[in-house]
């Protein structure tokens, strides 16, 4: 009876409170959501080093890796902060095609409506209004039809690149731009997508004794200006996401979201805000690429939308909302752009092993998450 | 006798051909319990829906505070003071504590909706709020999805409250929960209902925890309010009696004994 007694009395002494470890800095560091990404992004570089006896991070092959993980990284951040309020969009690579189609056309044959020669600048902007106008048809078709937006995005995959090929061959009878003036050296405007950044870099490299090329001069001048596009909307997208009002909304409307709006979030808002974003991105993915190699065709952005999602969920991002991490979209895209430069480094592989590898991690990422889910809500 | 917080006349809800309420009456008054009773089907939820400004009654009228109020949506009724907690609804459990203590209504500096988050006042808020109401939060950046159902159901009073809801609804609060966590919820309400100024709508089929922290009772069946009163007024017999719909427990013994 005493015996029964006693241990009728421990759990009085005991608070709910008391049950919550209080984990130290490291400890919190090893569970943070970033975490599985950025473990595989270290044996990625370690292995794509050593494999590529240094090449790939020589100043080129730097300079060709950092141009790749910034494309994937524009796009997937946009994906990402879609994915965590919930919904996807399939139609990012085909707004790329779209963008890439509507730009060149208009700097080959002059602006809609006989408005006369287009500058790099006007043909960005018109093309932007057009890409966010269908960023905006997206989002309020599936806020007010409450279809998924998979199958709605679906869609526009395939009306959006049917819709580039029919103007291209409209406009310019043939699917494809080239020969288009080099804007970038000329154009101030074309050189934000198409020049060059990170000058004082390669300068540096080369003051210290590397950058050399075989004559003896400094080898590389800079990385592709799409980089600093790349770490301004990361930064952007981070402080909105974690440190403002609008990020805690993105939170909530993935996570549950008639709660969300029982609560007065405007979740409607925020999705067809976050459809324009991908467009968005998209559009900056596409003028970086148009300004870069002064070209497009109707192929351009082909599969980009499932790289994009699948970069956001190696970097820890849910499929099912609620939950998701800049930080770790930025590991996911360099761990992807290396490996998909890899064979340009590694003689001895072809794109299909970057596929392979693909399908191997995503996989791998599928079930970290899972875990991670499981871990924050206690199972639920 | 003080002027209800909020009362309801003769109220009528029809779905179609089907009579969910047929004219109602309830008055409930501040710093009181007001349990509302009866069977599977008999209303309450409808009832308190209407409350909300989920539905719009047919006919009959609600006023707060003596004057006639219409409520087209649940924000009209929570600008009105009247703070529903659903059992599911109205929690995010991947969100931080005080994320969900400020959903919506998130304190911040600069611009809507770009403004930069206040966090360390909303985490000491929160933690203040959650304190007062019973239960210590260690952290406030705690997932929801970590918390027993006992103290999600007291974060989402303490937020009602916070944000001034004079009128507290609780549909079934306790169903769900365990022995210890059901106590706990009642200890919340006792607690809320010591401030003195809130009133609190209870629904439950637990006779038992009715009659522990109601001060008022009305009982429904098939959409009509077959009996009221206080405390002191209504036997435990009656009470009893009444939940059950009106039948006689004596004849739901034979019935039982028949079969
Ligand atoms: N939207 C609706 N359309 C049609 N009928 C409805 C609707 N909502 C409720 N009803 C009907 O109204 C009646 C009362 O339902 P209500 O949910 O208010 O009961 P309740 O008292 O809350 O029951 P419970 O104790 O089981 O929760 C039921 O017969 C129900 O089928
Ligand atoms: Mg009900």
């Amino acid at each position: 009876m005493s015996e029964v007694l006693t241990t009728a009395k421990t759990p009085a002494l005991r608070t709910e409170a008391s049950r919550l470890v209080q984990r130290g800095r490291l400890a919190k560091l090893i569970r943070s959501p970033e975490m599985g990404a950025f473990v595989v992004m270290m044996v990625v570089i370690i292995a794509i080093a050593i494999a590529s006896k240094g090449n790939a991070f020589n100043p080129l092959g730097l300079k060709n890796n950092l141009s790749i993980i910034a494309q994937f990284g524009i796009i997937a951040t946009g994906a990402c902060l879609l994915m965590i309020a919930g919904e996807f969009d399939l139609s990012i690579g085909s707004m790329i095609g779209f963008a890439g189609m509507s730009m060149t056309l208009m700097l080959k044959w002059g602006l809609p409506f006989g408005l006369g020669p287009a500058t790099p600048m006007s043909a960005f902007f018109i093309t932007l209004i057009f890409t966010l106008a269908w960023g905006w048809l997206i989002g309020f078709i599936v806020v007010r039809s409450k279809l998924s937006s998979f199958i709605v995005t679906l869609s526009f995959l395939f009306f959006l690149r049917g819709l580039t090929e029919v103007c291209f061959r409209f406009i310019n009878q043939s699917t494809q731009v080239s020969g288009l003036p080099n804007y970038k050296e000329s154009d101030w405007f074309a050189s934000m997508f198409g020049g060059e950044s990170f000058h004082w870099f390669y300068n540096l490299w080369y003051t210290l004794g590397g950058n050399v090329n075989q004559l003896g001069n400094q080898w590389v001048t800079g990385f592709d200006a799409r980089v600093v596009w790349w770490l301004v909307l990361s930064g952007i997208a981070y402080f909105v996401l974690m440190k403002t009002q609008v990020g805690s909304w993105i939170f909530a409307t993935g996570d549950n979201r008639e709660s969300a709006r029982a609560n007065g979030v405007p979740v409607d808002k925020v999705r067809i805000s976050l459809f324009m974003l991908t467009a968005f991105c998209a559009t900056i993915f596409a003028a970086c690429q148009v300004f870069d190699t002064n070209t497009a065709d109707a192929a351009k952005g082909n599969l980009k939308e499932l790289e994009a999602i699948a970069i956001a969920v190696v970097g820890g991002t849910l499929m099912t909302g609620g939950f998701g991490s800049i930080l770790g979209v930025m590991f996911g895209a360099i761990t992807f752009g290396l490996v998909a430069n890899a064979v340009f480094f590694i003689p001895a592989i072809d794109g299909s092993y970057y596929r392979v590898f693909v399908g191997v991690v995503l996989l791998v990422a599928v079930f970290l998450n899972e875990s991670v889910r499981k871990r924050i809500t206690g199972g639920i | 006798m003080s002027e209800p917080v909020i009362s309801a006349k003769s109220l009528t809800k029809r779905f179609g051909a089907f009579t969910a309420l047929n004219g109602i009456d309830l008055e409930v008054y501040k710093g009181e319990i007001h349990a509302l009773l009866g069977d599977n089907g008999a209303g309450k939820s409808t009832l308190i829906k209407i409350l909300s400004g989920v539905h719009q009654p047919t006919s009959g009228g609600l006023f707060v505070d003596g004057k006639p109020v219409l409520f087209q949506s649940p924000r009209d009724a929570t600008n009105a003071g009247i703070g529903t907690v659903y059992q599911d609804l109205a929690l995010n459990p991947l969100m931080s504590v005080t994320r969900n203590f400020f959903m919506g209504r998130e304190l911040y500096t600069g611009v809507r909706p770009f403004g930069v988050l206040r966090m360390k006042e909303m985490d000491e808020i929160t933690h203040a709020e959650m304190t007062k109401i019973g239960i210590n939060v260690s952290d406030p950046a705690q997932a929801v999805g970590t918390m027993s159902g006992g103290q999600r159901q007291t974060l989402a009073i303490a937020r009602a409250i916070y944000f001034g809801a004079k009128v507290l609804i609780l549909d079934e609060p306790t169903s769900a929960l365990g022995q210890k966590q059901q106590m706990e919820v009642l200890k919340t309400m006792m607690r809320v209902r010591a401030y003195g100024n809130i009133a609190i709508i209870f629904i439950t089929h637990n006779e038992v925890h009715s009659k522990l922290v109601a001060d008022r009772f009305t009982f429904l069946a098939l959409g009509e309010v077959i009996g009221k009163g206080t405390k002191a007024s209504l036997a435990s017999e009656d009470i009893r009696h009444l939940m059950a719909g009106g039948v006689a427990m004596a004849d739901l013994e034979h019935e039982l004994a028949a079969i």
